[in-house]
């Protein structure tokens, strides 16, 4: 262990030092201007975005999440498309029986 | 960063088409089945559940009411030639032309009539509740058509009726 340094001939050396490096005065909001120029090139943030996409790629790949996904558009797809057939296919037979009584001369 | 977007993109692409292909491919079928061209009265049997003796009564009305209804229209169209005609290469309107008006617009009375006459029959033909239906739907559908011209007119620039 290193025992404190007792030596007043070195507390007068090391004073004559800092005397001799004057540190300079730092321009007023030197440190609000470092903050600032960190922020902007947030390289932290750069990687964690591509690692936030790539892990969700690793997970939309799975096997187990794609069959549940596809099977889940292929039912929403289907429910959706027999309500919009059944309308459709209602509308074209009312206009049918329409066009049958009522022709457009008679209206 | 770059080679997943482009797989998430391919994915999102083959989802897409998956959604499609299914509701196209659901829709078609379901009007394929649903849809019976030759049969002008299927309507009525999906829409108002009717049953085979009340499809029978409803079809002979129908029937008989085809002949007349065709012949109407043919009088109808004589009666369109007719006007057309007097009022060919004239500049006014005759007294002769306005009376082949009168009587064209006559004869369309008499047709809407004779329509009005076959869906109360129709209607008879029904379930009360189902006949009252059917019978607003038919005027709604049939009279309908010339509430939406005259408002059309009358929403028209320079044709406000009744008013200055």
């Amino acid at each position: 262990m290193k025992e404190p340094n007792s030596n007043p001939e070195d507390a007068k050396l090391g004073s004559l030092l800092r005397e001799s490096r004057p540190s300079p005065s730092l321009p007023p909001r030197f440190y609000e201007g470092v903050w600032r120029r960190m922020e902007r090139a947030e390289p932290g943030r750069t990687a964690d975005s591509s690692g936030w996409l790539d892990a969700l790629v690793v997970r939309v790949l799975r096997p187990k999440f794609a069959t549940a996904v596809a099977v889940t558009l292929v039912l929403a797809g289907a429910v959706l498309g027999m309500q919009q057939g059944t309308q459709a296919a209602r509308r074209g037979a009312q206009a049918r029986y329409v066009a049958a009584v009522a022709p457009d001369a008679a209206r | 960063m770059r080679r997943s977007l482009i797989i998430l993109s391919g994915v999102l692409a083959v989802a897409g088409a998956v959604f499609a292909g299914s509701f196209f491919l659901s829709q078609r079928i379901c009007v394929t089945r649903m849809t019976n061209p030759a049969d002008n009265l299927d309507w009525l049997r999906q829409e108002f559940h009717l049953s085979d003796a009340e499809m029978a009564r409803v079809r002979k009305l129908h029937d008989g009411y085809l002949p007349k209804c065709g012949e109407m229209c043919a009088r109808i169209d004589a009666k369109k030639q007719t006007v057309k005609d007097w009022l060919a290469g004239g500049t006014n309107v005759t007294a002769d032309a306005e009376k082949k008006v009168f009587e064209l617009g006559e004869l369309r009375a008499q047709c809407q009539l004779q329509m009005l006459r076959h869906f109360v029959e129709v209607s008879q033909a029904m379930p009360p509740e189902q006949g009252r239906r059917y019978l607003a739907q038919m005027q709604r559908l049939t009279l309908g058509f010339h509430e939406q011209v005259e408002e059309s007119m009358s929403d028209h620039a320079g044709h406000a009726h009744g008013k200055n």
